[in-house]
């Protein structure tokens, strides 16, 4: 197999690096630039813990292929909060008690910013699909929905 | 004790949930170490086979890798196993499972442990196989072990059941089966380890028992326990299947025979097959009563499907034997259980641990003879419910007896407000309910400890060093919050430092609903003392009398000398740190088992604490496909107390997600391929899309007397119930009776 060269920009910085074709912009993100924030939790597109936008989309990082991320803008859980500020998807995640053990935050985090970057008012009905593909094994979702309604009424009034 | 509390019952955030959600918490995985290599398993791809031979020659020259290690590696124990050791490191002459591991690839990169992996050439003999634990306990299967596959086998009798049936004006005769349950925690199984220069061993673990794992890992490099140090980092949820040692120990011998530092981390493959399940089973009673719905007696037999080594399995067969007869008064019961060893994935401890399988067939059970008798399921359970005084079957007196008809009165009222919800177009509407009864705590005379570390620093701080770990489930914050109400100071000044077994108390598994309880009073028993060792130093420093010192809030107040401003902590810490000294308390709670229990049970141990509730369910069945969505939840539990209410919020509507995963979509089979249920497409988890519209949680506060602040446990109590008030609300919508979890669509609809 030989190695490519890709261009990516994550969270603003512009990274060039060479790589086998078969890795994944999970394994980029978590092994090359040491973004480990998007978690592996299948390798195979069911759990939803590597979620990341990739040009504004939500998408499972250990999907996308090495070639595919080439030129592409991608945004991590690293980068939603800016001078030490939660992002208010953070926070309304802290205040609403959505958070357990952890491991899937940081791909809902990142599915609930695709879907209020794109529908800022979203129904409880637009939320359970939007997150339909994040396993939380612990919450119950109850307060991952509830987290991600007051961040979207939260960010109306920003 | 202040009157007015300070911070219990409040819904402070966790500690961690800030790096938790800016994606900065330190799981295993995203724990860097230096000259970091890479471990992959080699796992059986038989069920049950001899191991003729092992060739590692072709796995040795692929570049990069450095090492490649079987059974004949392992310099101390090569079989473990924490309540019988019957389960080898890594396999030598056969294996049980698939996924059973038999050799580690040890390599430079992933990449290269994956390839190598692929070609270390294991010679197999298959063996006939039993995977069914009603087939494995017949004398004829084929033998998992040289001594039989029945493992444990527990009797438990009270009263006469021959006489108690023999009154029956109806005798119901049932089978029920449940579900292998994956805990599919969303963090996999990861561990790793780093051999010291100085030859002693680190190990970062994702686990419920650090201090087992030190143990279990230094038998197997053999090295006095000293020298293997096991940090636990942030865990990815748990849930009872974490309580497994075998990531930990091949990790710790992985470092330890190449002299580096490796990684451990399962694919999600590799977790399903080789790591513990809930156990399934089936569960067959013979139920009498009369007329009016009074039961007469029960006779139950259970058999449990250990899988191929025995885990928890005893543990779980045991508790499920005590809770098989549910919260009722019944004067003649029969509880019998076989745990048996098969060639299935291993089953062992997991949220509920026994309790879940039993509630779903007796609370099934107990809506079907309502139902026979053309009485109210309702007024059956009234009839039958422990009262104040009552005792289980096991002897135990029921603490808090008066919950079960509370949470039973309380459901009763939901079942009525959801049963005036009119069905949607093209649904059938149902709503039923369910007792929920899982005990707290070890059984009775296991000894069960908890010790906690109180440190208060010179800058003001106290450390709490608790010796179990939080797995997100909110421990920590619990811990933290009756520290500081203990303390009366305020919670920011609290902190919950990390589990290092070098650092920390020995505080025992995260398990059996115990933490909240048990670290909570040991907190508070080391608060205590640390206030009278603050006044004891402050007394000094000042050169007054401890009595003329009275702790209140943080801060020494001089009775001598009332106008004078009152002393913070930190002033005397700080001094003592200038002394060289450090101002700390240690305490240790041991679980109070009371009078002594009759130990002609057939189990000696029976736990001696229960949780108890009821949940109610509504559902809507697709009349055409057979569907069901469950849309309204209501769960009622009695807590004791409330410490952090976000928090067990998060408890009940996480464990409610269980629960309806267990009722209607979970299940690990054997496929006709011969392939076990593989990966998160196959194996159905609930997801936000399946959640009820309305969860209403109605906690029940009737103080347990011997629990910090009256608290007892949760984390269990709700995901019993649940499948059966599924069960029962769709029998009431459709009018079929399911004897199996999960409820498949096909279950529901009628030939017509
Ligand atoms: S790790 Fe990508 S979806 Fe599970
Ligand atoms: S918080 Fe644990 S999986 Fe969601």
């Amino acid at each position: 197999m030989k190695p490519i060269e890709i261009t990516l920009t994550v969270n603003e910085t512009t990274h060039t690096l060479i790589t086998l074709p078969n890795r994944t912009l999970l394994d980029i993100l978590r092994e090359d630039l040491g973004l480990t924030g998007a978690k592996n939790g299948c390798e195979s597109g069911e759990c939803g813990a590597c979620t990341v936008l990739m040009n504004g989309a939500a998408v499972n990082a250990c999907l996308v292929l090495a070639g595919q991320a080439d030129g592409c803008t991608v945004e991590t859980i690293e980068g939603l909060s800016k001078s030490g500020q939660l992002h208010p998807i953070q926070q309304a995640f802290v205040d609403a008690g959505a958070v357990q053990c952890g491991f899937c935050i940081p791909g809902m985090v990142m599915a609930s910013k695709a879907l209020l970057d794109h529908n800022p008012q979203p129904q409880e009905e637009d939320i359970r699909q939007a997150l339909a593909g994040n396993i939380c094994r612990c919450t119950g979702y109850t307060k991952i929905i509830q987290a991600v309604q007051m961040a979207a009424e939260e960010l109306r009034h920003d | 004790m202040t009157d007015t509390p300070l911070h219990l019952g409040k819904s402070y955030p966790r500690r961690d949930a800030l790096e938790k959600v800016t994606g900065q918490a330190q799981y295993v995985a995203d724990t860097d170490l230096p000259n970091l290599t890479h471990g992959r398993i080699v796992r059986s791809p038989h069920l049950h086979a001899r191991i003729l031979r092992i060739e590692t020659a072709e796995a040795l020259a692929v570049p990069g890798v450095i090492a490649v290690l079987t059974h004949a590696d392992i310099p101390g124990a090569k079989i473990y196993g924490d309540l019988l050791p019957d389960r080898p490191v890594l396999a030598s002459d056969k294996v049980r499972f698939m996924g059973e591991p038999v050799a580690i690839v040890v390599a430079k990169t992933r990449q290269a442990a994956d390839e190598a992996h692929k070609r270390v050439q294991v010679t197999y003999e298959p063996l006939p196989a039993v995977i069914d634990p009603f087939a494995a306990a017949q004398p004829d299967a084929p033998q998992v072990h040289e001594n039989g596959n029945v493992l444990s086998h527990f009797t438990v009798c009270h009263g006469d059941t021959a006489q108690g049936l023999a009154q029956a004006d109806l005798i119901l005769e049932e089978t029920f089966h449940v579900p292998r349950v994956y805990p599919a925690y969303l963090e996999t199984e990861a561990s790793q380890a780093v051999l010291n220069p100085n030859g002693t061993l680190t190990v970062w673990v994702s686990s419920q028992k650090p201090f087992h794992d030190r143990h279990h890992i230094a038998a197997a490099v053999n090295l006095p326990e000293e020298q293997v140090q096991v940090c636990v980092a942030a865990i990815g949820g748990a849930f009872g299947g974490k309580e497994d040692a075998n990531m930990p120990v091949l990790a710790g011998l992985a470092a330890y025979c190449t002299r580096g530092a490796v990684r451990l981390v399962n694919s999600r493959e590799e977790s399903m097959l080789a790591h513990p399940k809930r156990h399934s089973g089936q569960l067959h009673y013979r139920l009498g009563a009369k007329q009016d719905g009074t039961i007469t007696a029960v006779e139950i037999t259970t058999h449990l499907d250990t899988g191929a080594y025995a885990s928890y399995g005893p543990a779980v067969g045991q508790l499920l034997t005590e809770v098989a007869a549910g919260p009722y008064r019944i004067p003649h019961v029969r509880s019998e259980t076989f745990v048996v060893y098969t060639n299935a994935p291993i089953a062992g401890a997991m949220r509920g641990f026994g309790a879940p399988q039993a509630n779903f067939a007796i609370e099934s059970l107990v809506d079907t003879l309502a139902h026979r008798l053309g009485l109210d399921p309702l007024e059956v359970r009234r009839r039958n419910i422990w009262r104040p005084g009552d005792f289980n079957f096991t002897r135990v007196r029921v603490n808090q007896a008066e919950s079960t008809s509370l949470a039973l009165e309380t459901a009763a009222q939901e079942v009525a407000r959801l049963k005036a919800l009119p069905a949607s177009p093209g649904k059938k509407a149902g709503v039923g309910m369910a007792m929920a009864l899982q005990t707290m705590g070890l059984g009775w005379g296991v000894p069960d400890d908890s010790t906690n570390r109180l440190e208060w620093q010179p800058d003001g701080q106290v450390l709490l060093r608790i010796g179990a770990p939080d797995l997100g489930q909110g421990l920590n914050i619990a811990a933290a919050q009756i520290t500081a109400e203990a303390l009366g100071v305020d919670l920011s000044q609290v902190e919950v430092a990390p589990i290092n077994t070098l650092l920390s108390p020995d505080g025992g598994v995260t398990c059996a609903s115990r933490m909240t309880y048990m670290v909570g009073n040991s907190s508070m028993l080391a608060a205590v003392r640390l206030i009278d060792m603050l006044k004891e130093e402050g007394a000094r420093l000042l050169g007054v009398q401890p009595d003329q010192l009275e702790y209140r809030g943080g801060q020494l107040l001089r009775l001598d000398q009332p106008h004078l401003p009152p002393i913070p902590a930190a002033e005397i810490t700080s001094r003592l740190a200038e002394e060289g000294r450090a101002l700390h308390s240690t305490a240790t709670f041991s679980f109070p088992y009371g009078p002594e229990i009759p130990t002609d049970l057939g189990i000696g141990m029976p736990h001696v604490l229960f949780c108890l509730g009821a949940q109610v369910m509504r559902v809507e069945v697709d009349s055409e496909l057979g569907s069901v969505e469950v849309t309204h939840a209501t769960a009622v539990h009695d807590v004791g107390r409330v410490i952090n209410r976000a928090a067990l919020e998060g408890q009940v509507e996480g464990g409610l997600a269980m629960g309806m995963g267990f009722a209607l979509s979970e299940d690990m089979i054997l496929k006709a391929n011969g392939q076990w249920v593989d990966g998160l497409a196959e194996y159905v988890l609930p997801t936000a899309m399946d959640i009820p519209g309305e969860v209403k949680i109605i906690l029940l506060e009737q103080p347990e007397s011997s629990g910090p602040y009256g608290a007892k446990g949760i984390g269990e109590a709700v995901t019993a119930p649940t499948a059966a008030a599924v069960a029962n609300a769709v029998f009431a919508a459709t009018g079929v009776r399911v004897h199996a979890a999960p409820i498949r669509p096909e279950m529901l609809i009628r030939p017509a």
